[in-house]
């Protein structure tokens, strides 16, 4: 008797250190049972959220109350760091802790669950999520700031400020407005009808090798930069607009209305052509500068070397317009200089177009 | 051109003494051949590198094989301590992470670890007096099973003793992460104006202004490199492609800007690929260091 009670008592503490041993904290019983944690937070709140793989979906709704399920997750937390002494207000900083199976033991490992999580916020709060391999789907709130390695990210309607970036994955945006800022090293980027929010919005999109697609921006002050990206944009300007496009070796294609109206300035490479459907006022063309400088004869300056295309005739002068010369479509304009830059004007010239390309062509198409 | 390039000319290229003609041809040669892209992009780093220790022994003279010697010494000994370092203040904090992870789960351990010991007390003096009187102990047990696990159901709404004193602004406008403390930040923006380049120039023919975007390159380059994580392989090759084509605007830009020095537009452009190796570099050592809250 006092055998068989020594043995049941040792299985009994055996078991209770095994459970002792091994993550019991708040981890589901069923793999698929979904969690699901809801907080009352400011309609204008600052909510984060990262994981490291993993969809992320964020929605906009019209509580004030921040809602987050997943399906992998084994604990979700709220982290409140707004530091407001009346804990019962409704927060204005919020950190979502998702911790998995391998990390719910240790809730200091933050962002390295392995979980897709969906998270309703309210519309006009600011969310910055980030995932390591994974998509992210934002849409409906006033402010986007996302990050993802891997994976593609889709945002839509927001209001006031959109930031993403990624490194192999591409980035749609669309029906948005306010300040944005695009980047991915490899993806393409596509902004559909976006807008500012208020004057000092800007459009900054920027790959090395993904193309970039713009279509119906109205942003007037856009600036577009690739190493080896196509890019395009596609509708009208924006009236007193500042466009500027930066390119080593890809191509730029600007669609536009019939009845644009921009000054175009372009530094183009030799090998490559500018070919407008538009009329252009052709400004100028800067003469190529001076070859280089002997060693111990420094070129004089202010009086640049003669090149042999500048020999037997009058080269136009930069600075004010010289005489027009307008330039039928289909137009390719060429020069002999290695780099060339390109004055023109079409209509009135209410938009400014500053182009770089190193090495493709540009087209300016009517749409 | 299909047979690879040796190193020799790879250097000329890189200092630009061959004829644009083939510097035209080793730039498409390494747009189509992996393994001369590779030893191009060692080649640079290198140079870069070299560029970045001893810049004062450019000046002086063309480098002896004494001090070859001390350049390999000193970048390896710079390499193993990053490494050392890196990997001291990991494995500590590591070390003192687990000692001081008091989680409920280990507190259970500990606790049923002492319930079996008292267990087999008790047992003992059962043993010796032939008597049996157990109950309290199970009482005892299931009160140790099950408290803890009342607490674990606590959860929602803490506060955490988070010093953060970054305005708002300023901490939403990181939209990826901070670099952990223990990671020596190395975020580079477009570099300051150009620094005296005689010594550059005298070395490896450097460009006005190249200089600077180099040490900043073979910095970002040595960070990336410290770090002892293995680069997870889509990130790798993402990087590697990536790597390859602003390489490529370099030294296309690069050639462009030498053959016309006095055309500050050709500058512009090697300037702008310069530039955007750098981003790239600072996007690579951002996902290195992991995930992470803009605050």
């Amino acid at each position: 008797m006092t055998k068989k009670l020594f043995v049941v008592w040792a299985v009994v503490g055996l078991l209770l250190s095994l459970a002792g041993s091994t993550p019991a904290h708040e981890i589901t019983e069923n793999p698929n049972e979904k969690i699901d944690r809801s907080m009352a937070v400011d309609p204008q709140a600052i909510v984060t959220l990262c994981v490291a793989s993993g969809t992320l979906k964020v929605r906009g709704w019209d509580k004030n109350e921040v809602h987050v399920r997943s399906m992998d997750a084994a604990k979700i937390e709220f982290r409140r760091i707004d530091r407001v002494k009346d804990t019962t207000t409704p927060a204005t900083r919020v950190d979502v802790m998702v911790l998995d199976r391998t990390t719910a033991a240790n809730p200091r490992l933050d962002c390295l669950a392995l979980a897709s999580v969906e998270m309703d916020v309210p519309a006009g709060a600011t969310v910055q999520v980030q995932t390591r391999d994974g998509d992210i789907a934002i849409t409906g709130i006033a402010a986007a700031y996302a990050g993802s390695q891997n994976g593609d990210i889709e945002i839509d309607h927001v209001t006031k400020v959109v930031e993403a970036g990624s490194l192999g994955g591409s980035i749609y945006l669309k029906d948005s407005s306010g300040r944005v800022n695009l980047s991915s090293a490899g993806g393409i980027v596509e902004v559909i009808n976006v807008r500012p929010a208020t004057d000092d919005d800007t459009l900054e999109v920027g790959t090395v090798s993904g193309d970039i697609q713009l279509n119906h921006v109205s942003t007037p002050k856009v600036s577009v930069k690739t190493v080896n990206g196509t890019v395009t944009m596609t509708g009208p300007l924006a009236k007193a607009g500042e466009y500027g496009f930066q390119n080593m070796s890809g191509d730029l294609v600007l669609a536009m209305p019939r009845d644009a109206s921009f000054r175009l300035n372009a530094k183009v490479s030799e090998k490559h052509s500018i070919v407008s459907d538009f009329v252009l006022k052709y400004l100028s063309e800067a003469p190529p500068p001076p070859p280089a400088a002997k060693p111990g004869k420094p070129a004089a300056e202010g009086k640049p070397a003669k090149t042999p295309e500048a020999k037997g005739k009058v080269m136009p002068r930069t600075g004010p317009i010289v005489t027009p010369v307008v330039v039928e479509k289909p137009t390719v304009v060429t020069a002999p200089y290695v780099l060339r830059r390109v004055n023109a004007i079409c209509g009135t010239g209410d938009a400014s177009i500053s182009i770089a390309s190193f090495g493709g062509t540009v087209s300016l198409k009517k749409l | 051109m299909r047979r690879c390039l040796d190193e020799g000319k790879l250097q000329s290229y890189f200092d630009g003494e061959l004829s644009i003609e083939m510097m035209e041809s080793v730039t498409s040669h390494l747009a189509s051949c992996v393994t001369c892209a590779a030893l191009a992009r060692e080649l640079e780093e290198e140079s870069a590198l070299l560029n970045l220790a001893f810049s004062a022994e450019f000046e002086a003279s063309v480098p002896t094989e004494r001090l070859r010697e001390r350049i390999n010494e000193a970048v390896l000994g710079d390499r193993l301590a990053t490494a050392q370092s890196t990997e001291k203040v990991g494995g500590l904090a590591g070390f003192f992470s687990g000692l001081l992870n008091f989680g409920t789960q280990r507190t259970l351990g500990f606790a049923s670890l002492a319930v079996i010991l008292a267990f087999a007390a008790i047992a003992g003096v059962v043993k010796m007096r032939t008597t049996t009187a157990p109950s309290l102990d199970d009482k005892a047990s299931a009160q140790a099973g099950n408290q803890p696990k009342a607490n674990n159901n606590q959860q929602v709404a803490q506060v955490p003793p988070v010093s953060d004193s970054t305005p708002i602004q300023q901490q939403i406008k990181t939209p990826v992460h901070e670099l952990p403390k223990r990671f020596v930040p190395v975020r580079y923006s477009k570099p300051a104006a150009p620094a005296s380049t005689a010594a550059a120039n005298h070395a490896v023919k450097l460009l006005p202004g190249e200089r600077s975007y180099l040490q900043a390159i073979a910095r970002l380059d040595s960070t990336i490199k410290s770090n002892p994580k293995s680069m997870r392989p889509a990130l790798q090759v993402e990087y590697q492609r990536n790597l390859a084509v602003v390489d490529r605007a370099i030294a296309a830009t690069r050639s462009a800007a030498k053959s016309n020095p006095n055309d500050p537009d050709a500058a512009d452009f090697m300037f702008a690929a310069y530039q955007s190796k750098v981003d790239l570099l600072n996007t690579i050592a951002d996902a290195r260091v992991g995930g992470g809250r803009g605050h």
